[in-house]
């Protein structure tokens, strides 16, 4: 585990060098199509116009917000799914009545999740954050729980009882048992439900805001600024990117290595 | 006192995989009293920790009944400690909250429970390894923490079902010497399952033999302590009990 902390630290740079080479020849290649077939900017931008989008952007403080009230949306709705799916997964996973109410519904409106929600949640919830929040919610809440029942599931039988002949008491034993040991699925359901989540998001910014990285894409396409809406692109994949590789990446890996049931290799 | 009465127990399994009942234990009736030590011992199959597990509380007896000091036992409860074949420790617990689980779940505050751990540690050697994870610890180490996670909360009995089968054989010796050390200074009450013969009679007062769910003999062991492997393997009246009881194992 010490080596290979350490050699992370060594391999950071060069992986992060080696991912980013193929961007950057295709920046490159981009720019060279646009001036060789001098391609007009209501088809496609070019490089430095992208840039200055950027820059306009953040001057005027219009990408901030924009990218602001997506995340803030991501994390309201994910917050919200897990604070139901954890409860819901423990309760499958140790009730088996509960499991075997709960699971073909799930396994039924878990094909619903995400975008086709948007009607109904813009009739419930108007257009705005709250309508965005159920469709992040939505694509969360199913993942997590499936692999809350799933991370109970694979809790071995006599943790459970080892905890019961301790003295621990049914609340105890979630808590100090069922909890600890689902926590890894946990955390790689959070992971796979926000990738999710995050792409239903940019689709209903599309539809039900005024606000927000893909109402930013929309609107742009409304002027024909094409170096809006490849801004937006870029940081639609950006953002997650970093989400990911960054923040989620790492949690898992960390929560594995700390809660695991097994070691990870 | 505390006597643990085991009467007419019964235990029907349905297998789907078969599609039939299995009878896993077949009118079995027992008593063990305070501070004795008895060991089961019978092949594989038998019906041992189905036993175990139904006076563990874990399973509910198809048809018999169970009592602790005179009252029906109901569920798994603190005052029956178990010992796990596979340790079953809390692989995000150090060995110390290991050890400590059982005080703490009983509302002891934290600093008694850590220092009534950490001397039950020291009691078996493990004082050094206190803040460590289990999955850094050899397998006959983990299972000294298991043993000692269950003797901290003070049961008045200890089950264990086949503690030492997982590790090699000079371990064992060691464990079941340890056990021994244990059982002879503070005389706990110990339920013992296993199928090697040896370590039922190194160990116990008295061997049942149980064998396709029934009880077929009850072999009393009165060879004196402290018992150590050293003394025993040579001795005469250890061989001849051990040759009882596989004898009785093998025919039953
Ligand atoms: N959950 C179950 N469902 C169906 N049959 C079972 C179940 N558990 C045990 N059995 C059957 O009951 C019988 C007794 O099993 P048990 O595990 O008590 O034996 P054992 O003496 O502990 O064996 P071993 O020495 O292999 O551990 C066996 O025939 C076994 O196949
Ligand atoms: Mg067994």
């Amino acid at each position: 585990m010490r080596s290979a902390n350490r050699s992370d630290g060594r391999d950071g740079l060069p992986a992060f060098f080696w991912a980013a080479a193929p961007f950057v020849v295709l920046i490159l290649l981009w720019q060279l199509v646009v001036e060789l077939f001098d391609v007009s900017p209501l088809v496609f931008p070019s490089v430095p116009a992208v840039l200055r989008a950027g820059l306009d952007g953040l001057a005027d403080g219009s990408l901030a917000a924009h990218v602001g009230a997506s995340l803030l949306r991501v994390a309201t709705g994910t917050a919200l799914a897990v604070l139901v799916a954890v409860p819901l997964g423990m309760a499958m996973g140790t009730q088996r009545g509960i499991a075997a109410f709960f699971t073909p519904l799930l396994r039924f409106f878990s094909v619903l999740a995400g975008i086709a929600w948007i009607p109904i949640a813009t009739l419930w919830f108007g257009y705005g954050f709250g309508a965005i929040v159920f469709v992040i919610f939505n694509a969360v809440f199913f993942v997590v729980t499936y692999n809350t029942v799933l991370g109970v599931s694979t809790i071995p039988i006599e943790l459970r009882r080892a905890a019961a002949s301790l003295g621990a008491a049914r609340l105890a034993i979630v808590r100090e048992v069922l909890l600890p040991g689902a926590l890894p699925n946990i955390v790689t359901g959070i992971r796979t439900g926000l990738g999710f989540a995050w792409r239903g998001l940019i689709a209903a910014e599309m539809i039900a805001t005024s606000t927000g990285l893909g109402y930013m894409l929309f609107l742009a396409r409304d002027f024909y600024r094409t170096e809006v809406i490849v801004l937006g692109m870029i940081l639609v994949g950006a953002i997650w990117l970093a989400l990911d590789r960054l923040l989620l990446a790492p949690l898992e890996r960390r929560t594995i290595e700390r809660w695991g049931l097994v070691r990870p290799t | 006192m505390k006597e643990l009465v085991v009467e007419n127990l019964s235990k029907v399994y349905f297998d789907p995989r078969l599609g039939e009942r299995v009878t896993a234990l077949d009118g079995v009736s027992l008593r063990i009293t305070p501070g004795e030590f008895v060991a089961v011992a019978g092949p594989s199959g038998c019906g041992k920790t189905t036993l175990l597990n139904l006076i563990a509380g874990f399973l509910e007896p198809t048809s018999g009944r169970i009592l602790l000091d005179g009252r029906e036992i109901d569920g798994p409860g603190p005052d029956r400690g178990v010992v796990f074949q596979s340790y079953a420790l809390f692989p995000w617990k150090t060995v110390l909250e290991n050890v400590a689980f059982g005080p703490r779940m009983r509302g002891l505050p934290r600093a008694e429970c850590e220092a009534r751990a950490r001397r039950w540690l020291e009691l078996v050697g493990l004082g050094h390894v206190a803040n460590r994870y289990p999955r850094e610890l050899s397998g006959g180490m983990q299972q000294r923490v298991g043993v000692v996670r269950a003797l901290a909360n003070e049961p008045e009995i200890l089950l264990m079902d086949e503690p030492f089968a997982a590790v090699d054989a000079q371990t064992r010796m060691t464990l079941q010497e340890e056990l021994a050390r244990i059982f002879e200074e503070r005389r706990p009450t110990i339920f013992f399952i296993t199928h090697d013969v040896n370590e039922a009679v190194f160990l116990a007062d008295r061997v049942l033999v149980l064998s396709k769910g029934r009880l077929r003999e009850e072999i009393p062991v009165p060879i004196p302590r402290p018992r150590r492997w050293a003394a025993l393997v040579e001795n005469d009246s250890f061989k001849a009990l051990v040759g009882r009881v596989l004898q009785a194992v093998r025919t039953a």
